[in-house]
C-alpha cells in the first residue's frame, strides 16, 4: 500500500468516505476490465474532471469486475455505472438507462466506437481472409472481452467459423491486450484479436513497427482512422441506475457533455443506440441471450419453472392415469379375450357334440332300419345270384334260349342298379358333415325325405303330402337335418301303424301357422297316453324294444337349432298322433 | 329228376324282381313254377289248381297276410302243398315256429340256388308221397264204406285177430252167420286175409283199431 501514489491515496479516501454517504454523494461504479489498479490510473483524471464540473456533489467512484458491478447495482449501492457496451446491454435488464456514450474523438459517432481487428503477421501470405483461419490458432485477451473478442467472434461466425468448436483454435492470453500482439509477432499464435485502433496507437507510440502486422478483411470504419475487421459498435456507456432521480441524471449528463476530451482523446457524447450490441449478443447467444444456448426444456424450466413443473406434474399424472387405464384396458381385454375364447371353445364343443349326436342319431336310425336294410340289399343280390346260376344251369342243359338270356341279363342289370341306389342313399345319410343353411322350398325337402324313405324301404308306407301353403314356401335349413327329422317321424309313424295293424297312409300337412312354417306328420297308430307323451322328447326314452330313445330328443334339438319347435299331440279325429314342427320362414328372425 | 311232371311249384313273394328270379331258376331246372304276388292271390287261385304234387316257396314277411298266417290257413284247409319258407331276416323265432307248424325248410336269402332246388325237390317228393297216401286212404275208406254195419263190425274184430267162434260169441250170433259176414266183407273190400283187412282199416283211419 505504501507504494500507492498520492492520487491513489486520495481516491482511497473517497472510497472510505463512501461509508458515510450522504444525499449529495454521487456513487459511480466502473467496470475495471484491466484490473482495479489499472482502472484507477485510467479513470482518476476523469473523475477529478467530473468532480470539477459538479462542485455541489461528492463523487464516490468504485471499481468492479463484471460480476461485482452487477451485484453492487442490484444492491442499490450505485447511482451510476460506467461499463462496456456488452455489459451495459446485460445490465439493461436491471432497469438502468444510458445517459451518455463514450466516443474516441469529437468527430466520432457514438454509435460507432468499438470494433475488433484480427491481426496476422504481414508476411503470412496464406492468411488473407477470415476463412483462412480455419484450423489455425487465434489469440485474444478473454472470452468476456467485447472489442477484444466478442465482436471478432461474431465476424468469424459470419464467415462460417465457430471458435467454440475450435475453428479457429482460441488462445486466451489475458490482459493487457498487448500480450495478444506479442503472441502474434512471436509466432505463438497464427492470428490475434485486438480492439480496433490499438494497432494504430502502438504504431504511433513506436511500440510496434508499422507493417509488421496486417488486419484481416479490413473494412472502412466511420472514423476512418483505424483498421478493423468488424463494423464498429457503440462505445462505453454511462448509465443511471433505475432508482436515480431524472434531475440528477440530467445534471450529470450536462457535466459529461461539457467535459473536454481526455488525454487519450476520449470524450462523452449523446447516448448511442445499443441495438447492434443486442443483435451481436443474440447472434452469439451470450449475455442476455445466453439462454438461447440452452435446450428448450432447460430454458423453459428456468423461465417458467412453476408452469413447467405444473405441466410436468399434470403430464406425469396424465401419463400415470393413461398407463393405469391402459393397464386396466389390457387386463379387461385379456379377461374378455379369455372369456370369449372359452365361450367359443364351449360353443365349438357343443356344436361338435351336437354334430356327433346328429351323426349318432342318423346312425341309430340306420341301426333301427338295419334289419330292413339288410333285407332290402339281400333282395337284389339274391335275385342277381339266381339269374346268374340259372343261366349256367340252362347252358349246361343246353336249354339256354336267347330270350331267356336277354331277360336274365336285363334283370341282373336292373337289380344291380337298385342295390347301388340303396347303398348311395344310406351313405349320403350316414356321412358326417358340418352345418349348412340354405333356402329351400319346404315341400321339396319333405318330398325328398319321402323319396329317401321309399329308397330305404321297398315296402315303405305310403306318405300323403297335403300342401296347404298359400304364400311363402321357403325356409332356411340344413335340408339333410330336416330330412333326418322327417325320417324319424315317418319311421315312428310307420312303427305305430304297424303295431296297430293299420295300413293307412302317413299324412303330412304343410301349413302356415302363426307366421311360421308348420310341418305335421300324422299317423293312425294307437296314440300315446298323456304320461308317455310327457316323456316323449327326453333322451333315452323309448317305447320300442330295439329303440335307443335318441331319435325324438335329437329331432327336437335339430328343430330348435333352426329356430323352431317340435310338439306332439293327439290327432284331432280318431286314434293316432300328430308331430308338428315349426320353422321360421326364409329371411325371418329365428 | 323224379316223376314230378305234374308237380307245380308256387312262389309267393311280394318282391317282384326276386319272385321272377326264383321262377327263372326253377324253370331252369325243369320245374313248372307259378308266381303269386301275395297270399291272397294264391288263395284266390288255389281252387283252380290241377290235382297233383307241388309245393309252396313262401316269403315270411309280406304286407297284410304274412307267410306264417298263410301257413296256418293252409293247414286248416288241409292243403296238400308242403311249404318252403324264405326270409331276408335271420329271424330264428319265425323259423322255429314255421318248422313246428310243419314247414319243409326255412331258407335265408340270399341262398345257394342248389339249396333251393334240393329243398323244392324234397318238398315235391313229400307232396307226391302224401298224395299217394291220401289216395290209398281214400280208396280204403271207399271200400269200407261199402260194408254194412254188421259186416264192418265183423271185419274190425277179424282184423284184431279174433276167430269166427270168438266173434260169434262176442256179437251173440252163430259161428255160421259170422262166416257169411266175413265172406261178404272180404269180397266187398277185395281183402284176401284178416291181415289185409287190418291194413285197410288202418289206412282209412290210423286209430281205427284202437
Amino acid at each position: 500500500m505504501r507504494r500507492l501514489p498520492r492520487r491513489g491515496l486520495a481516491f482511497l479516501l473517497l472510497v472510505l468516505l463512501h461509508v458515510a454517504a450522504s444525499a449529495s454523494d454521487l456513487r459511480i461504479g466502473v467496470l475495471a476490465w484491466l484490473g482495479a489498479e489499472e482502472a484507477e490510473a485510467q479513470w482518476t483524471p476523469f473523475f477529478e474532471a467530473l468532480q470539477a464540473q459538479l462542485p455541489g456533489k461528492r463523487i464516490v467512484a468504485r471499481h468492479f469486475d463484471v460480476a461485482g458491478l452487477t451485484r453492487a447495482l442490484a444492491a442499490h449501492e450505485l447511482d451510476f455505472v460506467i461499463t462496456n457496451p456488452g455489459h451495459y446491454v446485460m445490465l439493461e435488464e436491471t432497469g438502468i438507462s444510458r445517459i451518455a456514450t463514450q466516443v474516441a474523438s469529437a468527430r466520432s459517432d457514438p454509435a460507432h466506437v468499438v470494433g475488433s481487428a484480427i491481426v496476422v503477421l504481414d508476411r503470412r501470405r496464406d492468411l488473407q481472409q477470415l476463412t483462412d483461419l480455419r484450423g489455425r490458432s487465434l489469440a485474444a485477451v478473454s472470452a468476456d472481452a467485447f472489442g477484444g473478442y466478442q465482436v471478432a467472434w461474431s465476424e468469424l461466425l459470419g464467415a462460417g467459423l465457430n471458435p467454440e468448436k475450435g475453428e479457429p483454435r482460441m488462445l486466451f492470453s489475458g490482459f493487457p491486450m498487448t500480450t495478444v500482439v506479442d503472441a502474434v509477432v512471436e509466432g505463438r499464435a497464427d492470428a490475434g484479436v485486438v480492439r480496433a485502433c490499438l494497432l494504430e496507437r502502438l504504431e504511433l507510440e513506436g511500440k510496434l513497427k508499422p507493417g509488421t502486422l496486417r488486419v484481416l478483411s479490413p473494412r472502412a470504419t466511420e472514423g476512418g482512422d483505424c483498421r478493423a475487421s468488424s463494423p464498429l459498435y457503440p462505445g462505453w456507456a454511462f448509465a443511471a441506475a433505475g432508482t436515480t432521480a431524472p434531475e440528477l441524471s440530467r445534471e450529470v449528463l450536462l457535466a459529461l457533455l461539457s467535459m473536454p476530451a481526455d488525454a487519450g482523446g476520449m470524450r462523452w457524447s449523446v447516448p448511442a443506440d445499443y441495438r447492434p450490441v443486442h443483435d451481436l449478443f443474440r447472434r452469439l447467444e451470450i449475455g442476455p441471450y445466453a439462454f438461447m444456448r440452452e435446450t428448450g426444456w432447460h430454458a423453459l424450466v428456468r423461465h417458467a419453472w412453476p408452469w413447467v413443473a405444473a405441466t410436468a406434474v399434470l403430464l406425469l399424472l396424465w401419463a400415470a392415469y393413461t398407463v393405469h387405464v391402459e393397464h386396466l384396458v389390457k387386463r379387461r381385454t385379456r379377461e374378455l379375450t379369455a372369456v370369449l375364447a372359452e365361450r367359443r371353445e364351449l360353443a365349438e364343443r357343443l356344436r361338435s357334440g351336437q354334430e356327433q349326436m346328429e351323426h349318432l342319431s342318423r346312425l341309430s336310425i340306420l341301426g333301427e332300419l338295419a334289419g330292413t336294410l339288410a333285407h332290402e340289399l339281400n333282395q337284389p343280390l339274391a335275385a342277381i345270384s339266381n339269374y346268374a346260376r340259372s343261366l349256367l344251369r340252362r347252358q349246361d342243359r343246353g336249354t339256354l334260349s336267347p330270350d331267356a338270356l336277354a331277360q336274365a341279363a336285363q334283370e341282373i342289370a336292373g337289380e344291380s342298379e337298385r342295390a347301388a341306389g340303396i347303398l348311395n342313399g344310406i351313405r349320403g345319410f350316414a356321412r358326417k358333415r358340418g352345418q349348412v343353411r340354405e333356402a329351400r322350398d319346404i315341400a321339396e325337402v319333405v318330398g325328398e325325405a319321402a323319396a329317401l324313405m321309399r329308397v330305404m324301404l321297398s315296402r315303405a308306407p305310403e306318405i300323403a303330402v297335403h300342401d296347404h301353403l298359400a304364400g311363402r314356401r321357403e325356409v332356411t335349413v340344413d335340408a339333410l337335418q330336416i330330412q333326418q327329422v322327417l325320417l324319424n317321424l315317418f319311421k315312428n309313424a310307420w312303427d305305430a301303424e304297424q303295431a296297430a295293424g293299420d295300413a293307412s297312409p302317413i299324412e303330412v300337412h304343410l301349413r302356415a301357422l302363426d307366421d311360421r312354417c308348420a310341418v305335421e306328420v300324422r299317423d293312425h297308430g294307437t296314440g300315446l297316453t298323456p304320461e308317455l307323451q310327457a316323456h316323449l322328447f327326453e333322451s333315452f326314452f323309448t317305447t320300442k324294444p330295439d329303440g335307443l330313445g335318441l331319435g325324438l330328443s335329437i329331432c327336437k334339438t335339430i328343430v330348435e337349432a333352426h329356430g323352431g319347435g317340435l310338439q306332439a299331440e293327439a290327432a284331432p279325429q280318431g286314434p293316432g298322433l300328430v308331430f308338428r314342427f315349426t320353422l321360421p320362414w326364409c329371411g325371418q328372425d329365428a | 329228376m323224379p316223376d314230378n311232371s305234374s308237380a307245380i311249384v308256387h312262389v309267393i313273394d311280394d318282391e317282384a324282381p326276386f319272385r321272377r328270379s326264383v321262377l327263372f331258376l326253377l324253370e331252369s331246372s325243369g320245374w313248372r313254377a307259378v308266381g303269386h304276388e301275395s297270399a291272397e292271390d294264391f288263395l284266390k287261385a288255389a281252387p283252380e289248381f290241377p290235382a297233383g304234387g307241388g309245393c309252396i316257396v313262401l316269403d315270411v314277411r309280406m304286407t297284410r297276410i304274412g307267410g306264417l298266417e298263410l301257413q296256418r290257413r293252409l293247414k286248416a284247409s288241409a292243403s296238400p302243398f308242403p311249404i318252403v319258407f324264405m326270409t331276408g331276416h335271420g329271424d330264428i323265432d319265425l323259423a322255429v315256429q314255421a318248422m313246428k307248424e310243419g314247414a319243409v325248410d326255412f331258407l335265408q336269402k340270399p341262398f345257394k340256388e342248389q339249396l333251393l332246388l334240393d329243398t323244392v325237390e324234397r318238398a315235391v317228393r313229400l307232396s307226391l308221397e302224401q298224395h299217394r297216401a291220401d289216395r290209398k286212404c281214400r280208396e280204403a275208406r271207399d271200400a269200407l264204406d261199402r260194408l254194412s254195419a254188421r259186416e264192418l263190425e265183423v271185419a274190425r274184430l277179424l282184423a284184431l285177430g279174433l276167430s269166427n267162434k270168438e266173434i260169434g260169441r262176442q256179437l251173440a250170433i252163430s259161428e255160421n252167420t259170422v262166416h257169411v259176414h266175413r265172406q261178404h266183407a272180404m269180397e266187398k273190400t277185395g281183402a284176401g286175409s284178416a291181415a289185409d283187412l287190418a291194413r285197410l282199416i288202418l289206412r282209412a283211419d290210423p286209430g281205427g283199431l284202437d
